[in-house]
């Protein structure tokens, strides 16, 4: 065998399809170093068996591979002629213990093997196990090998190793015992077997058969070169003294050799006419050298383009990288202000429910307040007013009433007040009783007929026969019926004002008609807002909180009725009140 | 032999008003600013009828139309209260609270005294 083209190709960037030509070409024309080898030199004898591409034979039938190069260059150094002796794993085992070869390469250290061969110190490279199967297989995990055929190497520590394993997991497997890795993948591919157990260096071999690799790994190992028992020892103590050399320099052909042999590489086919050609070639040996030129040359403008592309990339993921961290930190940021105006929103929410309710406490209890001393002075005037307390003159008797009209005017205001506070704060409650709704009325119509005589403006009355009793809050569906009237009275100077109440189904209608001042189209959308006053100049003589038709439209609405208002400016208005006879029945 | 009335009431103008009102008409009138008071009087003049104002300070107007109901001297004495409709459910805790009937304040000088006098019970039933 030629170590020196070996060598000469271990000196030269290894994925050159131009250089590997050549080198095929040197084999052809004859040049080896086959007949160059020394007289004397020690003969190595080595076993060679198929495990590519660490170890195996090339189509030429020349042994190649990670270890054969590593061995071939130690050799080179040390002057040891190499014998190559081709066989399968086990029968290189046997030959070694036996002695009829050297060294054996590829192989791992177990106890029993120390027992029977001798290993060098340094190993020459890590290897594991993975399991491989078809593309379509199912088989991702170990579980997943239950009940599987599950090809191996014929004697091989993985054998054991595997069976182990799956002892371990407690499944059921079946090994296929073969003599090479070839026949171990070919049982897949051919169905014979599910899946193969290899080492990781057949991930390209197993590949190219349609093979792939599953996440199933195990028995990471280191392997040598093993000898007889005690015989060659020098041997092995020259393999280790270059291995740590080699494996010190990145340079060397030791890196090369494993990085040309795990590389996908373009195979060279050589019919049997290539060779008989082979002279005619010479021409094209020469383009080749040239284009090998070229060739290398536009590897070297790649590979300096592929670093400078590499650098950019590599700037481009620190840069996206930077502004992800920031974009993680501007989010983290934003969430800490969300929840921390959340909880401001939520405390000025409380304080602003904590103010509404105060302040509702504190309006009803003002109103109670003033309540009190107005009492005493209704009741005062009332009782000066009646003589009870001694005869007045009419100057006295005109200003007592001034002030008794002043101070009901003065309670109305307290009454609105609080009935507004309570309605806000939800606090306002009817209470239901039985009553007849015609009685109730007429009770209303009396309190604002003095006012109406004195304006000189008729009153009239009209209550349907079906009008009979209801269910509602009396007091508060007399409230809004006197505040209608009151109103209708008050903005009215000539005319009437009517009362007509029916019965429809099941609900009263209440409308009270005047023949007053009436209102502006834009007004009435507002009428019923809280503090809302008719902006006439007559309005603003008749005072009032304004609050009235609002407190009016939000009683009715509880009740569980209506309220709505027709009007022409200038000929009068109808206030219309509709809302169920059995209010109580409804809530 | 004129009637006598128990007010119990802790503003001394509605007091006053009230029970001129009442002296005017011919009754008796008996006055306490506060609850305790009020039931102490009660029990000593077994009154025709208690007129009892709800916004009493310490122990207000319900508590003491409870205590009064609970002696069976004044069982059949009519309470009437005398309120204002300032809070929500004031009536119907009034009336729960055992008070035969009662009066809104502000009251009316005119129809104060008529009002009193149709809840006080007639004199044919009495035993």
């Amino acid at each position: 065998m030629d170590s020196a083209s070996r060598f000469q190709r271990l000196s030269e960037p290894a994925c050159n399809p131009g250089l590997l030509f050549l080198r095929f070409l040197f084999i052809f024309l004859g040049i080896t170093g086959m007949g160059f080898g020394e007289a004397h030199a020690q003969v190595v004898r080595v076993g060679v068996y198929e495990n590519p591409p660490k170890i195996f034979t090339e189509e030429s039938g020349k042994a190649a591979g990670i270890f054969i190069d590593i061995i071939e260059y130690i050799a080179g150094r040390e002057g040891w002629r190499l014998e190559y002796v081709q066989g399968g794993w086990g029968e290189g085992l046997d030959r070694l213990e036996r002695g009829e070869i050297d060294l054996m390469p590829d192989v791992a250290q177990t106890a029993d093997r120390e027992r029977l061969f001798s290993f060098h110190k340094v190993p020459v490279m890590s290897s594991w196990f993975q399991v491989y199967t078809r593309k379509d297989s199912a088989i991702k995990t170990m579980e997943d090998l239950e009940g599987k055929r599950i090809a191996v190497l014929e004697r091989s520590v993985q054998h054991a190793a595997f069976q182990q394993l799956a002892d371990g997991f407690g499944l059921t497997i079946t090994l296929l015992s073969r003599p090479d890795y070839q026949s171990i993948f070919e049982a897949v591919v051919g169905e014979e077997a599910d899946a193969a157990v290899a080492n990781n260096f057949l991930l390209l071999t197993a590949r190219q058969m349609g093979l792939v690799d599953t996440s199933i790994l195990f028995s990471p190992s280191n392997l040598y070169f093993a000898s007889p028992k005690n015989r060659q020892e020098s041997l092995l103590a020259a393999i280790d003294t270059h291995l740590l050399l080699l494996k010190q320099d990145h340079q060397s052909a030791y890196y090369r050799s494993l990085k040309y042999w795990s590389s996908e590489r373009v195979k060279f086919v050589f019919p049997a006419w290539a060779k008989i050609a082979g002279l005619g070639v010479g021409l094209a040996l020469l383009v080749s050298l040239g284009g090998g030129f070229v060739l290398k040359r536009q590897v070297n403008a790649r590979t300096r383009e592929l670093f400078l592309r590499n650098r950019e990339l590599n700037a481009m993921y620190e840069e996206v990288k930077d502004r992800e961290r920031a974009l993680r930190e501007l989010n983290a940021n934003l969430e800490s202000r969300v929840s921390q105006r959340t909880e401001e929103l939520k405390e000025a929410k409380e304080r602003a429910e904590s103010a509404d309710r105060l302040k509702s406490a504190f309006l009803a209890s003002m109103s109670h307040e003033l309540r009190t001393p107005l009492n005493s002075i209704i009741g005062f005037t009332g009782i000066l007013l009646q003589g009870l307390a001694g005869p007045l003159n009419e100057e006295q008797q005109k200003q007592m009433r001034m002030v008794q009209v002043s101070s009901r005017h003065l309670l109305a205001l307290i009454n609105d007040v609080l009935d507004i506070s309570k309605i806000e704060a939800g606090e306002l409650r009817l209470a239901f009783s039985t009553f007849g709704l015609p009685g109730a009325i007429e009770k209303v119509v009396r309190v604002v007929s003095p006012m109406a005589e004195k304006k000189g403006i008729g009153l009239k009355l009209h209550i349907g026969e079906d009008v009979g009793e209801v269910c509602t809050d009396q007091r508060r569906l007399e409230q809004v019926i006197l505040n209608l009237l009151s109103n209708a009275v008050k903005f009215t100077d000539k005319g009437w004002v009517e009362v007509i109440c029916t019965s429809e189904g099941a609900f009263c209608v209440l409308a009270v008609k005047d023949t007053g001042i009436g209102l502006k189209p834009e007004e009435i959308p507002e009428l019923f807002q809280p503090f809302y006053q008719s902006d006439t100049g007559l309005a603003r003589k008749h005072e009032g909180t304004g609050l009235g038709l609002s407190i009016c439209r939000k009683l009715i609405a509880m009740m569980g009725g209506s309220i709505d208002v027709e009007s022409q400016w200038g000929s009068g208005s109808t206030f219309t009140i509709r809302f169920p006879k059995q209010a109580g029945g409804l809530i | 032999m004129s009637k006598t009335l128990l007010i119990i009431e802790d503003n001394e103008h509605n007091f006053y008003m009230m029970r001129f009102l009442l002296e005017n008409k011919g009754f008796t009138v008996i006055g306490a600013e506060n609850g305790r008071k009020g039931i102490d009087e009660a029990l000593r003049h077994k009154p025709e009828a208690i007129l009892l104002d709800i916004q009493l300070p310490e122990m207000d107007g319900y508590a003491v139309a409870a205590e009064l109901k609970k002696h069976a001297l004044l069982a059949d004495v009519p309470i009437i209260s005398v309120t204002s409709y300032a809070m929500v459910g004031d009536k119907e805790r009034i009336l729960a609270s055992g008070a035969t009937g009662y009066i809104e304040k502000p009251i009316d000088p005119e129809t104060f005294v008529e009002e009193v006098i149709a809840y006080l019970r007639k004199d044919g039933e009495e035993t």
